[in-house]
């Protein structure tokens, strides 16, 4: 939304420099997004006199002499009898008229700012000198208008800079006549979601009253002194039976107020540049008609967004002799076609206004086209109404409608702040020339009793307001605050207060939004800052958070691995090319792209993907792996009612299955436990004579194993690729084995080394358990045991195991006898498991 | 001929049965069908099988128990890398751990109650209609901000607000918004969030506690300032901004905004049953990504979820 600098001063005392103030809203009220100066924009560009325009022959170009006073005309341009000499290609360019000159040096407003501003200079042009030039409305950055240039009313007032009202002279500065010195402030809508009265200037300038600590005064010319801005209903003038209003359901409008008025011969935007226009314009909006540019004036000061129908086409519509104005739901079919020309769909939550029962406006976000305002128009109706912000918001969605009455009323224009419009409209159309021929509301009546909204009243005391805030302002400062925007408050006793919220404020409800007011408007910022005490009481962490971190240590800073990131959701292809069942997916409705449909139901596919990309990037044998939730369908819901989740390691890396058993053999030693491999019938990923079930105890908790061959082919990979996945969350209940087996020997250890010559398909552990087994018969004994090499011959249908043993007695120094009987026991009892000695 | 082409033959034979499909009529016909149908599915699933055996038919089965490959050295391992987002979340949880925050984690899909019936956004607030949010077939959404775990961090540690007088929890946690991606743009990135509840739970106590967090992050006193913002869950709400610290080359002049946070809304404390009347509480939440890309100066949050070794390998 854009504010004018100078509408806010028109209605604030302002004594702080602009930037103080642009600080103090950013604080107080809403994030200040950009804020424009458009003072040096138009610096150099003045009202101007054309006192001759001769056609140049063999063109379409005139040549001008024009006034532009007599200091310039002198400086500018001495010699062509005290005035100044234009080339002027614009068709409607003509003696006698008032226009708006861009004098050499200046910068044309509508390049101001941007990389390629474009300076005006002193030319010739087909062999006359032309001083500057005589601007068209787009030039100005004043809408997009080229057909010709902008003319000025030569009785236009201004207010000059002794303060004085005068009509305009040629050589006034341009942005003075018409009040371009000043700063256009964008704010962010966002953070005003809740805040409808702030989306019109006087609301806007009322919180600016309050963060300055004045009471806001200001009161629009046009508004009746017996005005009350919770009265509901106003005293019917004109013929009160002029108009039928009937609403289907309150919840989708509270109330409807219609205003006929007979206001002929005032539907054509005059020639002229007017004043309002530059209102317009400064709110990034554009004049359009009188009647319409007066619905739009009346919003940008309310917030309270307009309507108005051309009365003779609304009665046709339904036919009978006055209109009947339906408020109703849309009903699938219907179509409608806006103002701009598009005929829409309409959908079922769409709110439509109709006559008699045919759609002609599509209720808080566009006009039909069928009621159009035109030249001809005579008389109008004037809709003020308030809508369900629900719905709005929907239709807004639906059919992409960002107009800027729609943005009013979704942040919930409320129903009993809809009369200070009602004032706007009943005087300002009079002045237009138009007079009140008819006026209907309806109301939901339990919002109204006694013609009177009821207002919400809010009890708090100023201990709760301090103690929430951590401040310790007094009463009278509270007070004070609020009644500055307009709060009505009674003092009970000390410090109890009975607060009436204005009508406007339909956000306040109970104390806690008192206190974010007070807070607010004295500045957060100003809370003293304290801390809580803290018990002494260590804080809980999830062991799984602790659980990712150890593991991570351990993966990345001494197994080589690299922690990827990849996403949550996968596409159907990914689980497809993994063999995995997107069935099993909790999947995305509205996700981004098919990329990103399915929730992972398990995380080595997502690095399956990233091997390749790193592989044509130059990384050779490296291993990836991820710690992040997972998910299926099949898991069922948890004790919440939601997914269960598990939290896996994936791992991927280059190598045989025996390079990520090494890795998980890693994990256990780090995790002091002991995992058991089985065989995996899998259907999944691995390769089933080559991967394994991970247990610990008799639980299931990961698989381990080289990727299938077909698998590797729809990734595009060619090397042997191993992985793990594993579930974290059952590594959380493992107790460290107790390692009170360790013994050290002060007597020396004796090594030797074994190779022993077995059937190919002899576990290794069978024999490494034989050895082990002999070793713990002599209690005496502490000993170290350790794999050196696995040896087979191509088509060798045995293999050689050899290790290596350092082997200790704790009581003594193991002579050569002893050691040969421990040697001769390994080897005999292996030769009982069908193994050799090498 | 292979098994697998014995069976495709006859999966090609049983395709010319159908064409006596023709000749019969009403039951006769169904029957024959189903007949038919139920034979391709077998022999479908009979060519899957063999081709899954095919895959391994050349190759030997392996010693489960060994630790290395066989004519294989032992594998030396060597240094590898760990995500630069993951090592921000240790280092900021670590950080509120000491202040003497628990720490939870948030889960990647959540449903209604958690993300907005709990949050005190109304039935109808706009954020539900699933613009900005993604939901699940089931209607399960991946969470938007990790404040969907305020109420399971209430409810969880409520017991401490008899024991301790407190509760102080922060929330580390992906989430995801419904976003076209750029440079600066992911629909997937981090939060923390953070909740307290006491007593005197107030206002100037949140801003202490942010500020010294941040102090605590970048090592230096940082001056904050604060913006009034709207949320459904907290009241007063506010934007949170510190100034752009030394290590980021800031001389005292730029703001950084750092996220989200006010004081906890009435109602999200009731329906966690903490008597609001009682006991106040404030929250606060902003994004990690964001301190990551600053700290090191990186240009494109793109690269966090790309799975690229050549950024990774420079953390």
């Amino acid at each position: 939304m854009l504010i004018s600098l100078n509408e806010l001063k028109s209605m604030v005392k302002i004594e702080i420099s602009d930037n103080e103030l642009f600080r103090l809203i950013g604080s107080r009220l809403v994030e200040i997004e950009h804020v424009e100066d458009l003072a040096p924009k138009y610096k150099k560009i003045y009202i101007v006199k054309v006192k001759s325009a001769e056609p140049i022959e063999g063109t379409h170009l005139h040549l001008c002499q024009i006034d532009a006073g007599k200091d310039l005309n002198a400086a500018i341009d001495p010699e062509h009898d005290g005035y100044i000499q234009v080339v002027c290609g614009a068709p409607n360019v003509k003696k006698g008229m008032f226009a708006v000159w861009i004098a050499p040096g200046a910068i044309v407003p509508a390049t101001f700012g941007t990389s390629e501003e474009f300076e005006i200079s002193a030319r010739k042009l087909r062999g006359f000198m032309s001083f500057g030039m005589l601007a068209a409305a787009d030039e100005l950055a004043l809408g997009s208008d080229h057909g010709g240039i902008l003319s000025i009313n030569p009785e236009h007032m201004l207010i000059d800079e002794t303060g004085r009202a005068r009509n305009i002279r040629p050589g006034d500065s341009f942005a003075m006549a018409f009040d371009l010195n000043d700063k256009i402030i964008e704010v962010e809508n966002k953070s005003l979601t809740h805040r409808p009265d702030c989306f019109g200037l006087i609301g806007f300038a009322r919180e600016v009253a309050g963060i300055l600590d004045q009471p806001f005064s200001y009161v629009p010319t046009w508004v009746d002194i017996n005005y009350d801005p919770r009265v509901a209903t106003y005293r019917p003038l004109g013929d009160p039976d002029a108009l039928k209003i009937h609403i289907s359901d309150y919840s989708l409008c509270p109330r409807y107020e219609a205003y006929l008025f007979d206001i002929p011969g005032v539907s054509e935007h005059p020639e002229n540049l007017l004043l309002d226009d530059i209102f317009l314009y400064k709110a990034g909006m554009r004049p359009v008609s009188p009647l319409v540019d007066l619905t739009n004036i009346i919003m940008l000061e309310t917030g309270q967004p307009i309507h108005a129908f051309d009365y003779d086409k609304f009665v046709r519509i339904s036919g009978g002799d006055r209109p009947e104005i339906n408020v109703r739901l849309a009903r699938k079919g219907e179509k409608l076609v806006l103002l701009d020309d598009k005929e829409i769909e309409l959908v079922e939550t769409d709110i439509v206004i109709c006559s008699g029962d045919t759609p002609v406006a599509l209720a808080g976000a566009f006009g039909g086209k069928s009621t159009a305002i035109d030249s001809s128009t005579r008389k109008i109706i004037v809709e003020i109404a308030s809508f369900s912000l629900y719905n709005l918001r929907k239709t807004q969605m639906a059919h992409g409608i960002f107009s800027e009455a729609i943005t009013r009323f979704t942040k919930g224009r409320p129903a009993s702040d809809l009369s200070l419009a009602g004032e706007a409209v009943l005087k300002k159309f009079v002045y237009l020339g138009g007079e009140l021929a008819g006026l209907a509301t309806s109301t939901d009546p339990a919002l109204i009793k006694n013609d009177r909204y009821l207002p919400n009243v809010v009890k708090i005391t100023t201990p709760e307001i301090n103690q929430l805030l951590g401040t310790n302002y007094p009463t009278d400062l509270i007070v004070r605050t609020l009644e500055n925007v307009e709060f009505k408050i009674d003092e009970l006793e000390a410090g109890v207060l009975e607060i009436t919220v204005p009508t406007w404020r339909s956000d306040i409800h109970q104390k806690v939004d008192i206190i974010e007011e007070v807070g607010r408007l004295l500045g957060f910022d100003n809370a003293p800052l304290n801390f809580a005490l803290r018990p002494f009481v260590c804080p809980v962490v999830e062991p799984l958070f602790d659980l990712k971190s150890k593991l991570r240590n351990l993966l990345s800073d001494r197994l080589g691995a690299n922690e990827l990131l990849t996403y949550s959701f996968v596409s159907k292809n990914l689980q497809e090319k993994s063999r995995e069942n997107p069935d099993d997916s909790y999947k995305i409705i509205n996700s981004i792209s098919p990329e990103l449909e399915c929730f992972r139901q398990e995380l080595v596919p997502s690095l399956l993907d990233k091997i390749r990309e790193n592989e044509k990037s130059g990384f050779k044998d490296f291993a990836l792996y991820e710690l992040n939730q997972v998910s299926r369908k099949s898991w069922g819901l948890n004790n919440e009612n939601v997914p269960e989740m598990k939290t896996h390691l994936g791992l991927t890396t280059f190598g045989d299955f025996y390079r990520a058993k090494g890795i998980l053999l890693e994990l256990e030693k780090s995790l002091h436990t002991k995992f058991t491999l089985k065989p995996l019938n899998s259907a999944t990923f691995l390769e089933p004579l080559h991967s394994a079930g991970i247990y610990l105890g008799d639980e299931k908790i990961g698989e381990l194993g080289e990727i299938r061959a077909s698998v590797l082919k729809n990734f595009k990979l060619e090397s042997t690729i191993s992985a793990i996945e594993l579930s974290l969350e059952p590594l959380l209940k493992i107790k460290p084995a107790k390692s009170a087996s360790i013994k050290l020997s002060k007597f020396p250890f004796v090594s030797r080394d074994l190779t022993f010559r077995v059937p190919k398909d002899t576990a290794f552990e069978k024999i490494e358990e034989g050895i082990k087994t002999i070793l713990s018969q002599n209690k005496a004994l502490t000993y170290k045991l350790e794999l050196v090499s696995i040896f087979r011959k191509a088509n060798d249908d045995k293999k050689n195991l050899s290790f290596h043993l350092e082997v200790a007695n704790l009581e003594k120094t193991l002579d050569s006898k002893a050691i040969s009987d421990i040697i001769e026991a390994i080897v005999n009892h292996q030769k009982t498991l069908g193994a050799e000695v090498v | 001929m292979g098994r697998i082409e014995e069976l495709k033959l006859e999966l090609k034979n049983l395709g010319r049965e159908y064409a006596k499909i023709k000749t019969l009529e009403g039951p006769e016909r169904k029957a024959f069908g189903e007949k038919l149908n139920a034979k391709k599915s077998e022999l479908l699933q009979k060519i899957k099988e063999a081709e899954d055996s095919a895959e391994s038919e050349s190759l030997e089965s392996l010693d489960l128990t060994a630790p290395f490959s066989e004519n294989a050295p032992k594998f030396e391992f060597k240094k590898g890398t760990k995500h630069p987002l993951s090592t921000e979340l240790d280092l900021v949880a670590k950080i509120y751990r000491e202040m003497g925050f628990s720490v939870i984690e948030a889960c990647q899909l959540d449903d209604e109650f958690h993300m907005f019936d709990s949050l005190n956004f109304p039935k109808e607030h706009p954020a539900r209609d699933g613009y900005d949010t993604f939901r699940t077939e089931e209607g399960f959404i991946p969470p938007a901000h990790t404040s969907t775990m305020q109420y399971r961090a209430l409810t969880r540690f409520k017991s401490d607000l008899e024991k301790y007088g407190q509760i102080a929890v922060v929330v580390p946690g992906r989430v995801f918004r419904n976003e076209d991606v750029d440079a600066t743009h992911e629909h997937t990135f981090y939060q923390c969030e953070g909740v307290f509840v006491s007593k005197t739970a107030n206002l100037g106590q949140l801003l202490a506690v942010w500020k010294n967090f941040f102090e605590t992050y970048y090592g230096q006193s940082l001056n904050i300032k604060t913006q009034p913002g709207f949320f459904p869950f907290t009241e007063p709400s506010l934007e949170f901004q510190i100034e752009k610290p030394s290590a980021l080359g800031g001389k005292g002049d730029g703001w950084l905004e750092m996220g989200g946070c006010g004081m906890i809304h009435p109602n999200v404390l009731k329906t966690a049953g903490i008597d609001p009347e009682v006991y106040k509480g404030f929250a606060w939440g902003g994004g990690i990504d964001r301190l990551v890309m600053l700290k090191y100066g990186i240009n494109d949050v793109r690269y966090f979820e790309s799975g690229k070794l050549e950024f990774l390998k420079e953390f």
